[in-house]
This record gives structure tokens, C-alpha cells and sequence, in this order.
């Protein structure tokens, strides 16, 4: 699983990190961070699935 | 591989909810016909979010807030633009599919029969009669509503936006910052109290009056009424005062569009009732999204819920129910912590929770900046949180609302 964010269109909004919080994480600057380790659970899985569709400004990128 | 080949599935609605039942059936490889009716609007599935935000200030051209979708679905897929679910047979499942213009006009459509519905409608801008169609006076739900509203936006016209809920105090933010001069008017004393309370209400309105939007509340508009199709507006309050704008947003709420299933022996009396697992008295009937009222197990009550994270989680969880029912499995509850942001000024408002009927509230600082983080309470419990810039406490509230709700409740209430 490859996961890439567009950072010129992020905006911070958090909805990511609301579906998967083990794998992303939004700062106090609105700046989102990736987990360098994905874990290998298939909920988390589903998860990110579910967060890259969900992007509200289509910014991430999921390579499976 | 799940379904049958005999078997049909109706989407109604073709935004975030219906377009994420969609991608979920054709994850699943649903072997059977998909009819994807999605509605008036002529357009394929956007970030409806985008519209009030980077859409308006120019950011983002309307190709870049389409929804990604497959270029091909493995699914066999019919997908019905510019057409709407007009009807539910009360005695038999099926629907009536009308052309948009026709709709509530029974003449004509297509009787489709399903083994499985998915209500994903929505919810439509709340006008009132009087207010709509005159030249100048926008509501904002639709991508051709903002459209509407940018060609306006050249000359930067004096804008009054009428009520300062989420979307109101949004537009104040982005019409202010394209340059216009904008007046923000709301019946209460304070932008979205109700929905984030007094504190952030006065911080709202703070950064406002900062960036230099004018505010008349609380006052009430009485009447509107235009001089021709590119004079100004004029409106009236209920104090007797008057004002002339050349953009008047309503920003007045929005109501479920459920009322096509009206005679459909559904319980309609606030969006479309479910059970927990999204399933409505006729179980082969889902919701999902902003129409869609269940139970939530994590409150413990009824909700209906207008954000965007809630619409996709639903619309998937809605997908699993009815698998399950196929699979004769008991599908679990949705049991979930509404979430929702907003932009206002480059500033990020954040909620999560179910504030109403909330007892008690705490305020603490928290972010970088210090902005005022606040606790909602019901009966000694943590029921929501809300925060400016901080996402992280915000979300940690979140985590907290849901293991507390799930122990104290239990999930498959
Ligand atoms: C300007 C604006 C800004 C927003 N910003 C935010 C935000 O910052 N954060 C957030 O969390 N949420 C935000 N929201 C809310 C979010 O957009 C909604 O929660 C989300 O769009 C709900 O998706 P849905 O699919 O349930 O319904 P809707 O998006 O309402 O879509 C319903 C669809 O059904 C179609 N339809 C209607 N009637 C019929 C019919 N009879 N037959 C077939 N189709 C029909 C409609 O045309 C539409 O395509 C915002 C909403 C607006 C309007
Ligand atoms: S959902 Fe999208 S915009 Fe929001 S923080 Fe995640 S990647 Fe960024």
C-alpha cells in the first residue's frame, strides 16, 4: 500500500484522520503527517480506503 | 463476488452518499444491476464542501472537486442524470424514475423494481417563498448555485448574507476575502451559537468584525425585493431598518428532500427514519447521508446528521447491512461520532460529537494559538468537543466520545 498526499491541496481538514487516526495525523499548523508504517491490519485498511475516497479536496493517493 | 445476476439495486442520489454506496457494491463485486438515479442536478458526484470554500474564492475549477470514481465500474451499471426517484410503490418494491422537470408530475417515467433501495437524497436549500428567483438573492447547495453566484462576484458587489450557520459564516469568510464588501445577518445575537454555543459564537464573531464584515444581529429580514436584473437588492429587518446589497446570500438552512417518498409507508418525520443499522421499516430500504435519521448507539438517541464524513461511513455501512441481510446475518448499528469542520478566515473550526441537549460546558484553551477549546457535557458525560486550530485535541475527543458511548451504551443497542 502506497499512500501520497497532494500537499498543495490539502487543507488540514482532519477528515482523514477522523477514519484512520493510526495513520493519519493533522498538526496544530494544519499540516498532515502520514504514518511511515502502515499497519498491517485489514481494518485499517478499509480505513484508508474510506478516508482517500472521502477527501473532501481529493488530495490523497492510494497505490495499492 | 456477492448478489445475484437477477437481482437490481436503486441508488437514489448522486452525491457523496449514493457515489460511496456505488464504489462500495462494485468493491464487492455485486454481480447484479445497478440503477443509479442522481437527480436534478446534471452533474457527476462533487465535494459539496468545496463550494462555500476553495470553489467560490477561484481557487479550484469545478472539474478539480469531482468525486474520483473508476474509469470503468465492474458493475452492471445504469446511470440515470437529470432524473429523479419520484415515488415508492407502497405495496410493491419498486420506484418511480421521472425526468427532473416532471418530477411530482407523475406524467410519464419508468417503474423500476428493485430488490434493494438506497435513499441517498440529501437535503435541499431551505427558501422562502417570496425569496426565491429574484435577481441578485442566491442560495448556496449546488455547484450551478455557485457558478451563479461567481458570475456575480465581478465589481465586488456589496453582499449581505442572511443568516450566519455554517455555511452563512463560511460565505461571509470567502465573499470577504475575494475583496467584497460584505454584511452578515443572523436572527440570533451571535454566528452558528447553535451549533457551537456562546463562547465560539463570540470568537467567531470577533474574527468577523477583524477582517472587517459588518454584522446586524440579531434581526430579522422581512422583505426582499429587486430593481431589475442587475439593480440591487433591497432588503428590510424587522426593526423597520433597510439596506441595499448587489449579492444577497441565503444561508437559511436546508431541508431533507424525502418528500418523493411520501405514501411509501416510511416514517418521515425528520429525514427518513432507520434502525441503527440504517435499514427503515422496510428492510430492504437503506439510507445514508444527510436524509438518513437512526438510532446512534454511541448517544444512545436519534439523529440526523448534515456533514460530509458522516454521508461516506453511512453510505458503507448502509452497503454492509443489506449484504448481511442477504448473507441472513444481524447487521451491527451504526455506532459513530459525527465529525465536521469549517474554514473561516484560514482558521479551522472543528466539532465532533452530538452537542444537543447538552447540560454543561467547559472552556480551556488548547492548539498552537491558544483558541478556546470547549466540552460539551450531558449528564456528567462528554457529548461533544470543539476547537479552532486543533486538530488534535479535537480528534482525541473523539476517540474518547466513542469508547465512552460504546461501553456506556452498548453497541448493538
Ligand atoms: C455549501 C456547503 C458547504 C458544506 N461544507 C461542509 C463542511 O465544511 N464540512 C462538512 O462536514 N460538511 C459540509 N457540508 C455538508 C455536506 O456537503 C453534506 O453533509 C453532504 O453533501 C451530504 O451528502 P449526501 O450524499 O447525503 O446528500 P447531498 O449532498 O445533499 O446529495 C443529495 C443528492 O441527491 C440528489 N437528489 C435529490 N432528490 C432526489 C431524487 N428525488 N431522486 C434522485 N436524486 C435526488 C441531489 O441532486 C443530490 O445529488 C456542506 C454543505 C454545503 C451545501
Ligand atoms: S482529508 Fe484530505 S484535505 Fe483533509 S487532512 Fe486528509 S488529506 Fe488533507
Amino acid at each position: 500500500m502506497k499512500l501520497t498526499v497532494d500537499r498543495t491541496l490539502c487543507d488540514g481538514n482532519g477528515v482523514c484522520m477522523g477514519i484512520a487516526p493510526d495513520v493519519f495525523d493533522v498538526d496544530d499548523d494544519l499540516v498532515l503527517h502520514i504514518a511511515d508504517e502502515i499497519p498491517g491490519d485489514p481494518v485499517v485498511h478499509a480505513q484508508i480506503r474510506q478516508a482517500v475516497t472521502s477527501c473532501p479536496v481529493l488530495a490523497l493517493t492510494l497505490e495499492e | 463476488m456477492v448478489g445475484n445476476t437477477s437481482q437490481t439495486i436503486v441508488v437514489a442520489g448522486g452525491s457523496l452518499a449514493g457515489h460511496t454506496v456505488v464504489a462500495e457494491l462494485d468493491r464487492h463485486g455485486f454481480t447484479g444491476d445497478v440503477v443509479w438515479v442522481r437527480g436534478p442536478e446534471g452533474t457527476a458526484p462533487y465535494s459539496r464542501p468545496a463550494l462555500s470554500k476553495e470553489l467560490i474564492r477561484g481557487r479550484v475549477t469545478d472539474e478539480a472537486i469531482r468525486l474520483p470514481a473508476p474509469r470503468e465500474y465492474g458493475l452492471r451499471l445504469r446511470i440515470m442524470d437529470l432524473a429523479v426517484c419520484a415515488r415508492l410503490d407502497p405495496d410493491a418494491d419498486r420506484v418511480l424514475v421521472t425526468p427532473a422537470a416532471e418530477a411530482g408530475r407523475e406524467t410519464g417515467g419508468e417503474w423500476i423494481p428493485f430488490d434493494a433501495l438506497f435513499v441517498c437524497t440529501g437535503m435541499r436549500a431551505r427558501l422562502p417563498k417570496g425569496f426565491a428567483g429574484l435577481p441578485g438573492v442566491h442560495c448556496l447547495r449546488t455547484l450551478a448555485d455557485a457558478g451563479r453566484i461567481r458570475e456575480r462576484l465581478a465589481g465586488r458587489p456589496r453582499a449581505v448574507v442572511v443568516g450566519a450557520g455554517l455555511v452563512g459564516s463560511e460565505m461571509a469568510a470567502s465573499l470577504r476575502s475575494c475583496g467584497l464588501p460584505v454584511e452578515l445577518v443572523d436572527q440570533g445575537r451571535l454566528p452558528m451559537e447553535p451549533v457551537f454555543g456562546a463562547e465560539l459564537g463570540r470568537f467567531s464573531l470577533e474574527r468577523h468584525h477583524a477582517h472587517g464584515v459588518t454584522t446586524r444581529m440579531p434581526a430579522t429580514v422581512t422583505g426582499l425585493s429587486a430593481a431589475g436584473p442587475e439593480g440591487p437588492v433591497s432588503l428590510t429587518f424587522d426593526d423597520g431598518q433597510e439596506t441595499t446589497a448587489g449579492l444577497v446570500i441565503l444561508g437559511l438552512g436546508a431541508v431533507t428532500a424525502c418528500d418523493w417518498l411520501d405514501g411509501g409507508g416510511l416514517d418521515l418525520s425528520d429525514g427518513l427514519a432507520c434502525d441503527a443499522a440504517l435499514r427503515t421499516a422496510r428492510p430492504n430500504v437503506l439510507a445514508a447521508g444527510d436524509v438518513a435519521n437512526w438510532r446512534n448507539p454511541v448517544f444512545g438517541e436519534r439523529m440526523r446528521v448534515e456533514h460530509w464524513s458522516n454521508a461516506s461511513a453511512q453510505a458503507r455501512h448502509a452497503v454492509g447491512s443489506w449484504l448481511a441481510g442477504q448473507e441472513g446475518r444481524e447487521p451491527p448499528a451504526f455506532a459513530d461520532v459525527p465529525y465536521f469542520w469549517s474554514d473561516q478566515y484560514g482558521l479551522k473550526y472543528q466539532m465532533v460529537g452530538h452537542a444537543r441537549g447538552h447540560d454543561e460546558v467547559r472552556v480551556e484553551e488548547a492548539g498552537g494559538e491558544g483558541y478556546p477549546f470547549v466540552t460539551y457535557l450531558k449528564d456528567g458525560r462528554i457529548v461533544a468537543a470543539a476547537g479552532v486550530n486543533a486538530p488534535r485535541a479535537v480528534m482525541r475527543m473523539k476517540a474518547r466520545i466513542q469508547s465512552e458511548g460504546t461501553t456506556t451504551q452498548g453497541v448493538h443497542a
